[in-house]
């Protein structure tokens, strides 16, 4: 309990101290935001023009994609607004020795990592995603009762630890292979394809993207629950199993990579 | 003992390299590792309070034994105890019991002000209020941290950052205090400093000091007692005193001369009676300048000075102890007598 | 020219070195495209005419890998290494050498070209003509149009980094040019016709892209590839290339001269 206090309040005071350096680079903040929303921004775009060539895919109509689209981009936001120095590890850290530091000091490694940066850039897919969703439920198509209320925030935060157990995981191997940034930056982008109804793709694609690196589980899957009456509620409680047991094999081997971490200068 | 380290070896694997762009190609399709022998077989004790200097040349070992003292690495074979905990087990503890300045690379946040540094370590360390307000009054006084408390760490010199550094690393008053370098590139009063700084602690909280250098000064000033290690073995482990008594008895006397005549002077030593073990001549034609390297307890300067102005026409002379480095030089060529 | 070319083959060298991470990108990266071939399959399946945006099915399976080959190959961000040069104050130190700044970037992204040409488009390639010919029973492609690609291929490289170089040259101006950068790949993504068949767009989308460099820089070539540009347009396809190449090489010359001025007067 005393251990748990002084990490929040150690959190608290590495947050605050985030906010005040962003505050003082508002263009900077304010450039990284575009960034991201404008990339967004083409996700959508990209639909639209599909959606000129054809009046539904796969019996989904572009109203529904766009939802699942919107849908997907806030748990990557919760994601990437919290735990972006993972990107760190994978790219550099590892290489130049830079996690020498977290190694010295009596607090978890994996909370010193993601402790020490927030990425305000992640508000543009933030921000995103709510407009979508706002769009998406004045339009009606999105279930609204209290049963998909409550699960609607289970299944975000669930979506968010597989995004943060993914990226841990391929962050880790920089243990092993000095740079695994590649590898990272390669999973990352399989989730833009999950942005789509899975079923168009071939058998053995679908159980990648739903059982190996389950980005489904964050995107397509939770959104068609709140999409479709028919879909049974049982699909966001696989969603938990699922970032639960990721994240739990992400976690150890982030911790079995610390143990054989070099340093650098050999 | 605060530091109990017994057979401790560390080795790096790493896919081997082929020169060339060919070699690029190769390398893609072969699977040939190197093994690279960092640490090897490395005991050593020490007690509470010592400052002791761990030296070597670059690459000879001493920064991988430090970190793996830290709990950074975990050794390949053996292991070492830090007061009574294996940093390599138990981390976090020993994390506690220890501070680490490098000199290379600082700790701190570098775009945040100093005083958030040290606000945010309070919390790491969980340094209570009452610890924290002697501890910074004590290092502000060593250290004089508060000409530059308020400024971001990017934005300060090297001798300012090397402080900051040094007062983060005992801001939680480790049992242990691991310093990697904390001279390099500072200027003599800055590294003045540090040193006062460094025994004061000592004195103060009995904190034992573990301090690698390629500066010898640091050592002479600051350790009663060193390890050398060359190519990942201890090669050497005693007090400073008796490794200048082994060998610092060498002096070297450097004069330009004209006309010099190698013959001549080889004679001359006959005469005076020297062995030829006993010295070491050398001339540098370029800049005309003769060295003679010996032994003080046998011959003497006058003696060699008379004896080569006898023979040729000396202009300009120097005398030179034998720097604690000569001797370093000296055991990394032919080992320990 | 002598100068240059160690600059590409460090950067050949210097990819090659990630081993580990080659052969996983290869599988990955690859195992992407699948991904957009069974989007656009599932297009054709939905829509009521068999051909899209002009393009048939067998067609823009062929788009889809042809256009993963032609901008692995182009898509090599200059401006990344720019920012990072202007970060760590290297600029002005290249200022100082004998050689010309923007030709070694050059000549570096043309090292990392080599590379992703070899490893993994080559092969991409050669398992796409096989798949064309056995599975879609198509002939494969012809040498004379193998050799139109390659030449529009490289042009369209040389206007990428051209156009990159001086889309790099903001990192002067801001200290944060992530966000820029990410936009950049964003728009150009579209624009250069990598999602998308430039077909697809409306009609007066279609008319601006006519003004802009953008489609000379994938769609062209993998067009060309496609035998869609018959003689005459073929010729002007290419010449559009190169025009745009010319016009983008002086357009880097100027904004390079003002930075290097304002660099010498501000420090950098």
């Amino acid at each position: 309990m005393r251990t748990c206090k002084r990490y929040m309040r150690l959190y608290r005071v590495l947050i605050t101290q985030f906010l005040k350096g962003i505050m003082q680079s508002k263009v900077d903040f304010l450039m990284g935001l575009l960034g991201f929303f404008f990339t967004q921004f083409m996700g959508i775009a990209f639909l639209y023009l599909v959606f000129r060539q054809v009046p539904s895919l796969q019996g989904w109509t572009l109203e529904q994609l766009i939802f699942i689209y919107g849908f997907a981009q806030i748990p990557r936001g919760i994601d990437h607004l919290l735990t972006d120095n993972i990107w760190l590890i994978a790219w550099r850290m590892v290489l130049s020795g830079d996690f020498d530091r977290y190694m010295l000091r009596p607090m978890n490694l994996f909370f010193q990592v993601i402790a020490e940066k927030l990425q305000p850039d992640a508000l543009g897919e933030l921000l995103v995603g709510g407009i979508l969703l706002v769009i998406s439920l004045q339009k009606g198509i999105v279930i609204v009762d209290g049963v998909h209320m409550v699960l609607f925030f289970v299944s975000v935060m669930a979506g968010a630890l597989i995004y943060t157990a993914i990226k841990l995981f391929f962050a880790s191997l920089s243990f092993w292979v000095k740079i695994s940034g590649p590898f990272l930056q390669t999973a990352y982008e399989m989730a833009d394809f999950a942005k789509y109804p899975t079923e168009i793709y071939h058998r053995a694609i679908r159980f990648v993207i739903t059982w190996i690196i389950p980005f489904a589980f964050v995107a397509y899957l939770p959104a068609s629950f709140f999409l479709k009456a028919e879909v049974s509620p049982g699909i966001i409680g696989i969603e938990c199993i699922m970032a639960v047991v990721l994240f739990s094999i992400a976690y150890v081997v982030f911790t079995i990579g610390t143990r054989r971490y070099e340093s650098a200068g050999n | 003992m605060m530091i109990e380290v017994s057979h401790i070896s560390k080795s790096f694997v790493s896919p081997k390299k082929y020169p060339g762009l060919k070699g690029a190609i190769k390398g893609l399709f072969s699977t040939e590792k190197i093994e690279k022998k960092a640490v090897d077989d490395i005991s050593f004790s020490i007690k509470e309070g010592e400052i002791v200097g761990y030296i070597g040349s670059n690459g000879a070992g001493k920064s991988t034994t430090i970190k793996m003292m830290t709990g950074i690495l975990s050794p390949t074979e053996g292991n070492c105890l830090v007061n009574g905990v294996d940093p390599n087990k138990k981390r976090k503890e020993n994390a506690k019991n220890i501070g680490v300045v490098f000199g290379q690379r600082t700790q701190l946040w570098w775009d945040l002000p100093l005083s958030e540094s040290f606000t945010i370590l309070k919390e790491i360390y969980d340094v209570c209020d009452e610890d924290y307000a002697e501890r910074m009054e004590f290092l502000n006084r060593v250290l004089e941290l508060q000409e530059f408390f308020d400024r971001p760490v990017r934005t300060l010199s090297l001798g300012q950052r090397m402080r900051a550094d040094l007062g983060a690393a005992l801001l939680h008053n480790p049992r242990v205090l691991y310093l990697d370098e904390p001279t390099i590139g500072l200027d003599l009063v800055v590294k003045e400093n540090i040193r006062e700084a460094i025994k004061e602690i000592n004195a103060k909280y009995k904190t034992t000091v573990i301090l690698t250098t390629h500066d010898i000064g640091d050592i002479e000033e600051l350790c009663s007692r060193i390890i050398i290690i060359d190519q990942g073995k201890k090669i050497y482990d005693g007090s400073l005193q008796k490794l200048k008594d082994l060998y610092g008895a060498k002096r070297t006397v450097s004069m330009e001369v004209r006309n010099y005549n190698q013959k001549k002077l080889a004679n001359l030593w006959e005469t005076l009676g020297v062995k030829e073990e006993d010295y070491e001549t050398e001339y540098d034609k370029e800049q005309r300048i003769l060295s003679v390297a010996f032994d003080k307890n046998k011959i003497h300067v006058p003696e060699i000075l008379t004896a080569v102005m006898s023979q040729m026409e000396v202009k300009d002379v120097q005398i030179e102890e034998t720097q604690l480095e000569d001797i370093v030089k000296q055991i990394y060529h032919s080992g320990v007598k | 020219m002598k100068v240059y070319l160690p600059f590409a083959s460090n950067e050949l060298k210097r990819q090659m070195a990630y081993k580990g991470a080659f052969y996983l990108f290869l599988f990955i990266s690859l195992f992407g495209s699948f991904i957009s071939y069974y989007l656009w399959k599932a297009v054709y399946g939905s829509a009521n005419s068999t051909t899209i945006g002009g393009l048939t099915q067998q067609e823009m399976i062929i788009y889809v890998f042809m256009t993963y080959v032609t901008s692995s190959m182009v898509t090599i961000s200059l401006a990344d290494w720019v920012s990072e040069d202007v970060v760590k104050g290297l600029v002005a130190m290249n200022l100082i050498k004998p050689i010309d700044y923007r030709m070694s970037l050059i000549w570096r992204a043309g090292g990392q070209m080599l590379y992703r040409f070899l490893m993994p488009g080559v092969f991409v390639w050669i398992g796409l003509e096989f798949y064309k010919h056995y599975a879609l029973g198509m002939p494969f492609v012809k040498f004379t149009t193998v050799l139109c690609f390659l030449c529009s291929a490289s042009m369209s490289f040389l206007l990428y980094v051209l156009f990159d170089f001086c889309f790099g040259m903001i990192a002067f101006f801001t200290t944060y040019i992530f966000g820029m950068l990410m936009a950049k790949e964003a728009l150009l993504s579209f624009l250069m016709g990598q999602l998308i068949p430039l077909s697809m767009f409306p009609g007066w989308a279609q008319k601006i892209f006519e003004f802009l460099p953008f489609p000379s820089m994938v769609y062209t070539p993998v067009m060309i590839y496609l035998g869609k540009y018959q003689r005459s347009e073929l010729v002007f396809a290419l010449g559009r290339q190169f025009i745009w190449i010319v016009l983008l090489y002086a357009l880097g010359s100027v904004v390079w001269n003002r930075v290097t001025k304002r660099l010498v007067v501000l420090g950098g």
